[in-house]
């Protein structure tokens, strides 16, 4: 168990800039997942991490300490990666064992540690068997294993549930969730779903081209995303996003879209009449009476998933995606009245998000 | 279906008829060799075209006067010699130098990568002379030795660049999963890499160990004294003496067919491909 401390990490490959001044801090048994579109570096940070890619600038300390001029295996870190990697040519318990014999760890002690593992994983009867004979699951937990019988600082996680189908992934996520409590590791953990970051994340870092958007509680991330690309990368289905202006009326501030006008209550800003862009959640629109005057949109088509609806509805010249239960019967040509709350609303103003409703940014966990 | 049946069968048998009339091109004379070779001078002066085997008279005695009379059981050690050695250096050098070229990054890597195979397109027999007035001049002829280093350059480029593809096909996340797990450069190499590149390693080796065995040119170039030929250079030292004696001509290429034939069925088994199985998701 270790704490991690990234200071302005910057990586180029070649003209392409793939890091960009990173920092990030990973408390002692915290479980930080980095997420992002693929491209976005994200990888590359947790290779830097671990010491296989070494960085121009910046640096990465481990427990306080600069781990720069470490090998990978002087750093006592354990990372699973993406496609497992087991070795082809040893038996599943020589795999799990290999990291302690390459330490000279006695004998029977890997014996003992290796079964450990094996239980914990629920994989003991398959420690004679080489990975060609495993199913994708198996490898998976054997790549686990393999991470998990050292007893590292640091775990380093490359997208180890992507290649398992949904329902396989499902239960393996919260499997994860219980061994992280169990163990209390300090875990690095990338993905490019979020509904892993948000689900397995202590702290969720959103990073985009290279660079770092958001660092936060998953709960902060999606009540306050700090920009437009987080707000429209975290949440299913996505954020409704709409560009245009304020205007103040008596007393109140409406924001003009293409074709639509919304209360938006009492904010007061400095700036003026410029462009800027409000956001609304599927989940913060409610059909039905209430705004004043009223938001009118016409249904256009219903996405049944089964526990709940979407719909798709047509507001002004924009579109736009309203969740609704079950329940609701709407018909596709249907124009309803719409309702949304001021304080659910976000501002971003150049991408960047504006502090609203005053004070609603400090989190609690 | 029957006529689809019919087309099979059809198919079948010009599979069948056209394997074996390859397998007896490419037989035949290995046939006529070992045949020829069991046979006394007498017998085959006698019926120089009998093509028949009886096993009650096969005679040994050829190969008993070209080991021991004509000097080939040291040109066997010679072969041997200069072939071990060069497979064993070819084999270290190629691991080495084609996991350099795939894997690390340094200024002129893909520079060296690609000249690996530019020095092979030079032709043997445009090396030849000058090699050997250098070589003489600097007195180095005339020495096994010699020989290994002429054939290290030329197995040393097919070698690296066989090894170099066959090293891209591993994934480079087990080698990342070895350097976490402890491993040093040389021990990734040594405990990863090398028993996942056994059938290249062993392809490697079989090239190798046919060109040292099989190599003429330069034998017959640069060896004068008798006690350094190998064999290939014996055999034609044989054939060109004057009392011709076929059978013993025939039990000397036996002795130079044989190994080569051995070492194939001996590693065929590992050119397998397919040792990741398993590593990766599947």
């Amino acid at each position: 168990m270790a704490s991690l401390t990234l200071k302005a990490i910057t990586k180029r490959f070649g003209q392409i800039l793939a890091l960009h001044g990173v920092d990030l801090h990973v408390d002692h048994g915290e479980f930080c997942v980095l997420v992002g579109p693929s491209g976005c570096g994200k990888s590359t940070l947790l290779n830097i991490i671990a010491g296989l890619i070494q960085q121009d600038e910046g640096s990465v300390l481990i427990d306080g300490q600069s781990v720069d001029r470490l090998a990978p295996r002087e750093r006592d870190v354990a990372m699973v990666f993406q496609n497992y990697a087991l070795y082809p040519h040893m038996t599943v318990a020589q795999n799990l064992g290999f990291g302690l014999r390459m330490r000279d760890v006695p004998k029977q002690i890997i014996r003992e540690q290796v079964l450990e593992t094996a239980r914990i994983l629920g994989i003991e009867d398959l420690l004679d068997r080489k990975p060609r004979g495993l199913s994708g699951g198996q490898r998976q937990r054997v790549a686990m294993g393999r991470a998990l019988v050292r007893r590292p600082r640091l775990f380093l996680l490359d997208e180890p549930l992507s290649n398992l189908d949904a329902r396989l992934r499902a239960s393996v996520r919260l499997e994860l969730r219980h061994l992280h409590r169990e163990i209390q590791s300090t875990i690095v953990y990338v993905t490019h779903d979020q509904v892993e970051a948000m689900t397995l994340g202590d702290k969720v870092v959103v990073m985009r081209r290279g660079k770092v958007h958001q660092i936060g509680w998953p709960e902060t991330i999606y009540a306050h995303p700090a920009d437009t690309f987080v707000a429209t990368f975290i949440g299913s289905p996505e954020m409704n996003l709409y560009r245009g202006r304020l205007l103040h009326k008596d007393d109140r501030t409406h924001f003009q879209g293409a074709g639509f006008s919304l209360d938006i209550g009492g904010l007061q800003l400095n700036l003026g009449e410029s462009e800027l862009e409000v956001g609304i959640r599927p989940e913060d629109i409610a059909i039905g009476h209430g705004g004043t005057p009223a938001l009118k949109a016409k249904i256009e088509m219903i996405s049944d998933i089964g526990s709940e609806k979407y719909i798709h509805a047509r507001l002004g010249q924009e579109s736009m995606t309203i969740r609704a239960p079950r329940e609701a019967a709407f018909q596709p040509g249907q124009v309803v009245p719409l309702t949304v709350d001021p304080d659910r609303v976000h501002i971003f103003h150049e991408g960047r998000r504006i502090s609203w409703p005053a004070g609603s940014c400090s989190s609690s966990k | 279906m029957s006529r689809e049946r019919l087309e099979k069968t059809i198919i079948q048998i010009l599979r069948v008829m056209g394997l074996l009339v390859f397998i007896a091109i490419v037989a035949f004379p290995f046939y006529w060799m070992m045949v020829s070779s069991f046979r006394s001078l007498g017998e085959i002066l006698l019926k120089p075209a009998n093509l028949g085997l009886d096993i009650r008279k096969i005679n040994l005695h050829a190969y008993y006067e070209v080991l021991f009379q004509h000097g080939f059981l040291r040109y066997i050690c010679n072969s041997v010699y200069v072939s071990v050695v060069t497979v064993v250096l070819s084999v270290t050098l190629a691991t080495v130098g084609g996991y350099a070229v795939t894997r690390l990054r340094f200024r002129g890597r893909e520079f060296m990568s690609y000249s690996i195979l530019l020095i092979y397109m030079f032709p043997a027999i445009v090396l030849v002379i000058p090699l050997y007035v250098m070589f003489s001049r600097m007195g180095f002829r005339d020495s096994i030795n010699l020989l290994i280093l002429v054939y290290l350059a030329q197995t040393l480029p097919v070698a690296l660049y066989m090894l170099r593809s066959y090293f891209q096909t591993l994934p480079p996340e087990i080698e990342h999963a070895g350097l976490i797990d402890g491993c040093s450069r040389f021990s990734v190499i040594w405990r990863i890499i090398i028993p996942l590149s056994a059938p290249g390693l062993a392809s490697v080796a079989l090239y190798t160990f046919m060109i040292a065995w099989n190599e003429f040119l330069f034998a017959f170039m640069f060896l004068d004294t008798p006690e350094k030929f190998t064999l290939s250079r014996g055999v034609v030292q044989l054939a060109g003496s004057v009392h011709l004696s076929k059978q013993l001509v025939m039990a000397a290429s036996v002795m130079v067919t044989l190994p080569i034939l051995v070492f194939f069925l001996l590693f065929e088994r590992y050119l397998v491909r397919g040792l990741t199985a398993g590593a990766m998701k599947g």
